[in-house]
Protein backbone atom coordinates (compact mmCIF):
# COMPACT_ATOMS: atom_id res chain seq x y z
CA UNK A 1 0.00 0.00 0.00
CA UNK A 2 2.85 2.74 0.52
CA UNK A 3 2.15 5.83 1.93
CA UNK A 4 -0.75 7.67 1.10
CA UNK A 5 -1.34 8.84 -2.62
CA UNK A 6 1.31 7.30 -3.87
CA UNK A 7 1.40 4.01 -6.71
CA UNK A 8 3.71 2.75 -4.40
CA UNK A 9 3.27 -1.40 -4.53
CA UNK A 10 6.24 -1.71 -2.94
CA UNK A 11 5.02 -2.59 0.81
CA UNK A 12 8.59 -3.46 2.16
CA UNK A 13 9.19 -2.19 5.32
CA UNK A 14 6.07 -0.24 5.84
CA UNK A 15 4.31 -3.40 7.07
CA UNK A 16 7.13 -5.01 9.14
CA UNK A 17 6.00 -4.86 12.48
CA UNK A 18 7.59 -2.99 15.13
CA UNK A 19 8.37 -5.43 18.08
CA UNK A 20 8.89 -8.75 16.42
CA UNK A 21 6.76 -11.84 17.36
CA UNK A 22 8.75 -14.34 19.59
CA UNK A 23 7.24 -17.37 18.24
CA UNK A 24 7.88 -16.80 14.26
CA UNK A 25 11.49 -16.02 15.03
CA UNK A 26 13.28 -18.83 14.81
CA UNK A 27 16.77 -17.57 15.21
CA UNK A 28 16.36 -16.51 19.31
CA UNK A 29 16.90 -20.03 21.26
CA UNK A 30 16.26 -19.03 24.96
CA UNK A 31 13.99 -16.39 24.22
CA UNK A 32 11.76 -18.30 22.52
CA UNK A 33 11.41 -20.34 25.26
CA UNK A 34 10.77 -17.58 27.82
CA UNK A 35 8.62 -15.96 24.80
CA UNK A 36 5.97 -18.56 25.17
CA UNK A 37 5.19 -18.55 29.49
CA UNK A 38 4.87 -14.57 28.80
CA UNK A 39 2.01 -15.38 25.88
CA UNK A 40 0.67 -18.25 28.26
CA UNK A 41 0.46 -15.93 31.15
CA UNK A 42 -1.44 -13.23 28.71
CA UNK A 43 -3.49 -16.18 27.56
CA UNK A 44 -4.49 -16.53 31.33
CA UNK A 45 -5.19 -13.15 32.09
CA UNK A 46 -7.54 -13.09 28.90
CA UNK A 47 -9.34 -15.79 30.07
CA UNK A 48 -9.56 -14.59 34.11
CA UNK A 49 -10.65 -11.05 32.54
CA UNK A 50 -13.46 -12.61 30.27
CA UNK A 51 -14.64 -14.47 33.46
CA UNK A 52 -14.78 -11.33 35.40
CA UNK A 53 -16.24 -9.47 32.30
CA UNK A 54 -18.98 -11.62 32.43
CA UNK A 55 -20.05 -12.56 36.33
CA UNK A 56 -19.84 -8.89 36.60
CA UNK A 57 -22.10 -8.99 33.85
CA UNK A 58 -25.00 -10.61 35.49
CA UNK A 59 -24.53 -10.01 38.91
CA UNK A 60 -27.18 -7.80 40.37
CA UNK A 61 -25.94 -5.30 43.68
CA UNK A 62 -28.36 -5.52 45.56
CA UNK A 63 -27.48 -2.54 47.77
CA UNK A 64 -27.24 -0.11 45.10
CA UNK A 65 -30.99 -0.44 44.67
CA UNK A 66 -33.21 2.54 46.13
CA UNK A 67 -35.59 1.27 48.64
CA UNK A 68 -39.37 2.61 48.15
CA UNK A 69 -40.09 4.17 51.80
CA UNK A 70 -43.12 2.52 52.65
CA UNK A 71 -45.34 4.24 55.09
CA UNK A 72 -46.13 2.60 57.92
CA UNK A 73 -49.85 3.80 57.91
CA UNK A 74 -49.65 1.96 53.95
CA UNK A 75 -47.28 -1.27 55.22
CA UNK A 76 -50.34 -1.72 58.06
CA UNK A 77 -52.97 -1.22 55.30
CA UNK A 78 -50.87 -4.21 53.19
CA UNK A 79 -50.61 -6.54 56.26
CA UNK A 80 -54.05 -6.59 57.10
CA UNK A 81 -55.12 -6.99 53.29
CA UNK A 82 -52.83 -10.16 52.59
CA UNK A 83 -53.74 -11.20 56.09
CA UNK A 84 -57.76 -11.67 55.42
CA UNK A 85 -56.30 -12.81 52.14
CA UNK A 86 -54.68 -15.99 53.55
CA UNK A 87 -57.38 -16.19 55.79
CA UNK A 88 -59.91 -16.77 53.04
CA UNK A 89 -57.76 -19.41 50.96
CA UNK A 90 -57.47 -21.28 54.54
CA UNK A 91 -60.81 -21.57 54.88
CA UNK A 92 -61.25 -23.07 51.08
CA UNK A 93 -58.42 -25.34 51.57
CA UNK A 94 -59.57 -26.84 55.23
CA UNK A 95 -63.35 -27.73 53.68
CA UNK A 96 -61.66 -29.31 50.73
CA UNK A 97 -59.24 -31.63 52.65
CA UNK A 98 -60.82 -33.36 55.57
CA UNK A 99 -58.65 -34.52 58.16
CA UNK A 100 -57.63 -38.52 57.55
CA UNK A 101 -56.17 -38.78 60.46
CA UNK A 102 -58.63 -41.40 62.91
CA UNK A 103 -59.06 -40.67 66.54
CA UNK A 104 -57.71 -44.00 67.62
CA UNK A 105 -58.97 -43.57 71.37
CA UNK A 106 -60.85 -41.16 73.70
CA UNK A 107 -58.96 -42.33 76.76
CA UNK A 108 -54.74 -42.23 75.70
CA UNK A 109 -53.94 -42.92 79.32
CA UNK A 110 -55.71 -45.81 79.76
CA UNK A 111 -54.11 -47.49 76.74
CA UNK A 112 -50.60 -46.06 77.83
CA UNK A 113 -50.98 -47.21 81.24
CA UNK A 114 -52.84 -50.88 80.46
CA UNK A 115 -49.88 -54.12 80.46
CA UNK A 116 -47.51 -54.34 78.31
CA UNK A 117 -47.65 -57.23 75.38
CA UNK A 118 -46.71 -60.08 77.23
CA UNK A 119 -43.80 -62.58 76.10
CA UNK A 120 -45.74 -65.29 75.44
CA UNK A 121 -48.00 -63.25 72.99
CA UNK A 122 -44.83 -62.59 71.03
CA UNK A 123 -43.46 -65.97 71.33
CA UNK A 124 -47.38 -67.19 70.15
CA UNK A 125 -47.33 -64.91 66.89
CA UNK A 126 -43.93 -66.21 65.72
CA UNK A 127 -44.92 -69.46 66.15
CA UNK A 128 -47.77 -68.69 63.95
CA UNK A 129 -45.77 -66.61 61.55
CA UNK A 130 -43.54 -69.83 60.83
CA UNK A 131 -46.29 -72.03 60.79
CA UNK A 132 -48.06 -69.77 57.74
CA UNK A 133 -44.86 -69.43 56.58
CA UNK A 134 -44.28 -73.27 56.06
CA UNK A 135 -47.70 -73.57 55.05
CA UNK A 136 -47.36 -71.04 51.94
CA UNK A 137 -44.19 -72.53 51.01
CA UNK A 138 -46.19 -75.66 50.36
CA UNK A 139 -48.20 -73.83 47.15
CA UNK A 140 -46.21 -74.60 44.67
CA UNK A 141 -46.64 -75.44 40.93
CA UNK A 142 -47.19 -79.22 40.21
CA UNK A 143 -46.37 -79.78 36.48
CA UNK A 144 -48.53 -83.07 35.10
CA UNK A 145 -48.73 -82.74 31.60
CA UNK A 146 -46.57 -81.25 28.89
CA UNK A 147 -47.43 -77.24 28.20
CA UNK A 148 -46.74 -78.09 24.15
CA UNK A 149 -48.83 -80.63 23.21
CA UNK A 150 -48.75 -82.02 19.10
CA UNK A 151 -51.69 -81.99 17.11
CA UNK A 152 -52.05 -84.90 14.63
CA UNK A 153 -54.06 -83.04 11.53
CA UNK B 1 -52.91 -75.92 47.95
CA UNK B 2 -53.53 -73.14 49.73
CA UNK B 3 -55.50 -75.49 51.58
CA UNK B 4 -52.79 -75.60 54.58
CA UNK B 5 -52.35 -71.96 55.05
CA UNK B 6 -56.04 -71.61 55.33
CA UNK B 7 -56.61 -74.51 57.70
CA UNK B 8 -53.46 -73.03 60.06
CA UNK B 9 -55.86 -69.52 59.79
CA UNK B 10 -58.47 -71.38 61.39
CA UNK B 11 -57.03 -72.85 63.44
CA UNK B 12 -55.63 -69.83 64.64
CA UNK B 13 -58.73 -67.99 65.07
CA UNK B 14 -60.17 -70.64 67.75
CA UNK B 15 -57.91 -69.16 70.30
CA UNK B 16 -60.98 -66.97 71.90
CA UNK B 17 -58.08 -63.60 72.59
CA UNK B 18 -57.48 -63.55 68.69
CA UNK B 19 -60.39 -62.00 66.45
CA UNK B 20 -58.28 -61.54 63.61
CA UNK B 21 -55.16 -62.83 61.50
CA UNK B 22 -53.90 -61.51 58.24
CA UNK B 23 -51.34 -62.88 55.98
CA UNK B 24 -49.40 -60.84 53.49
CA UNK B 25 -46.92 -61.15 51.02
CA UNK B 26 -43.61 -58.77 51.06
CA UNK B 27 -45.89 -55.97 48.74
CA UNK B 28 -48.64 -56.47 50.90
CA UNK B 29 -50.31 -58.46 49.07
CA UNK B 30 -53.28 -60.19 51.34
CA UNK B 31 -52.11 -64.26 50.98
CA UNK B 32 -55.23 -65.29 53.75
CA UNK B 33 -57.30 -63.25 56.45
CA UNK B 34 -59.97 -63.98 59.06
CA UNK B 35 -61.82 -61.66 61.46
CA UNK B 36 -61.37 -58.22 62.24
CA UNK B 37 -58.44 -57.76 60.05
CA UNK B 38 -59.33 -57.96 56.17
CA UNK B 39 -57.80 -57.14 52.37
CA UNK B 40 -57.65 -53.35 52.90
CA UNK B 41 -55.35 -53.84 56.11
CA UNK B 42 -52.46 -55.71 53.68
CA UNK B 43 -50.52 -52.72 52.59
CA UNK B 44 -50.53 -50.87 55.78
CA UNK B 45 -49.26 -53.99 57.54
CA UNK B 46 -46.28 -55.17 55.77
CA UNK B 47 -45.35 -51.67 55.12
CA UNK B 48 -45.42 -51.33 58.92
CA UNK B 49 -43.43 -54.36 59.68
CA UNK B 50 -40.93 -53.38 56.54
CA UNK B 51 -39.90 -49.91 58.21
CA UNK B 52 -39.34 -51.86 61.33
CA UNK B 53 -36.62 -53.75 59.67
CA UNK B 54 -34.68 -50.91 58.59
CA UNK B 55 -34.63 -49.79 62.62
CA UNK B 56 -31.96 -52.47 62.64
CA UNK B 57 -28.94 -53.59 60.72
CA UNK B 58 -29.22 -56.91 61.57
CA UNK B 59 -30.68 -58.62 58.85
CA UNK B 60 -31.77 -61.73 60.36
CA UNK B 61 -33.50 -59.79 63.38
CA UNK B 62 -37.55 -59.51 62.86
CA UNK B 63 -39.01 -57.09 64.97
CA UNK B 64 -42.58 -57.33 66.09
CA UNK B 65 -44.57 -54.45 65.94
CA UNK B 66 -47.37 -53.63 68.30
CA UNK B 67 -50.46 -51.36 67.60
CA UNK B 68 -52.03 -51.28 71.34
CA UNK B 69 -55.35 -49.54 71.56
CA UNK B 70 -58.36 -49.25 74.01
CA UNK B 71 -59.78 -52.33 71.58
CA UNK B 72 -56.72 -54.73 71.98
CA UNK B 73 -53.18 -55.53 70.78
CA UNK B 74 -52.60 -55.88 66.96
CA UNK B 75 -49.07 -57.21 66.57
CA UNK B 76 -46.90 -57.76 63.20
CA UNK B 77 -44.16 -59.56 62.67
CA UNK B 78 -42.47 -60.82 59.36
CA UNK B 79 -40.97 -64.57 58.58
CA UNK B 80 -39.28 -64.75 55.74
CA UNK B 81 -41.21 -63.68 52.54
CA UNK B 82 -44.26 -63.36 54.75
CA UNK B 83 -46.18 -60.55 56.85
CA UNK B 84 -48.45 -62.06 59.49
CA UNK B 85 -50.80 -60.01 61.77
CA UNK B 86 -52.65 -61.07 64.50
CA UNK B 87 -55.14 -58.55 66.28
CA UNK B 88 -55.28 -60.02 69.98
CA UNK B 89 -57.83 -58.68 72.76
CA UNK B 90 -56.10 -57.72 75.91
CA UNK B 91 -56.67 -61.35 78.66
Amino acid sequence: MGCCFTTDINQGDSVKPLIPDPSLDPTSGSEQNTGTLPSNHTDEEDQQKSILRRAALSIIDVSAVVSQGLEQREYMDRARQYSTKLEVLNRTLSQKNPVFLPSLTSQPHQVLAADLVTYSDLQQLSKIAAYAYSAISQIKVDAKEDVVVQFSI
Amino acid sequence: MEGALEQHLDDTMKNPAIVGVLCTDAQGHNLGCRGSLSDEHGGVVSVLARQAASLTKDPTDSPTVCLESDSGNILVRTHGTITLAVHKMAS
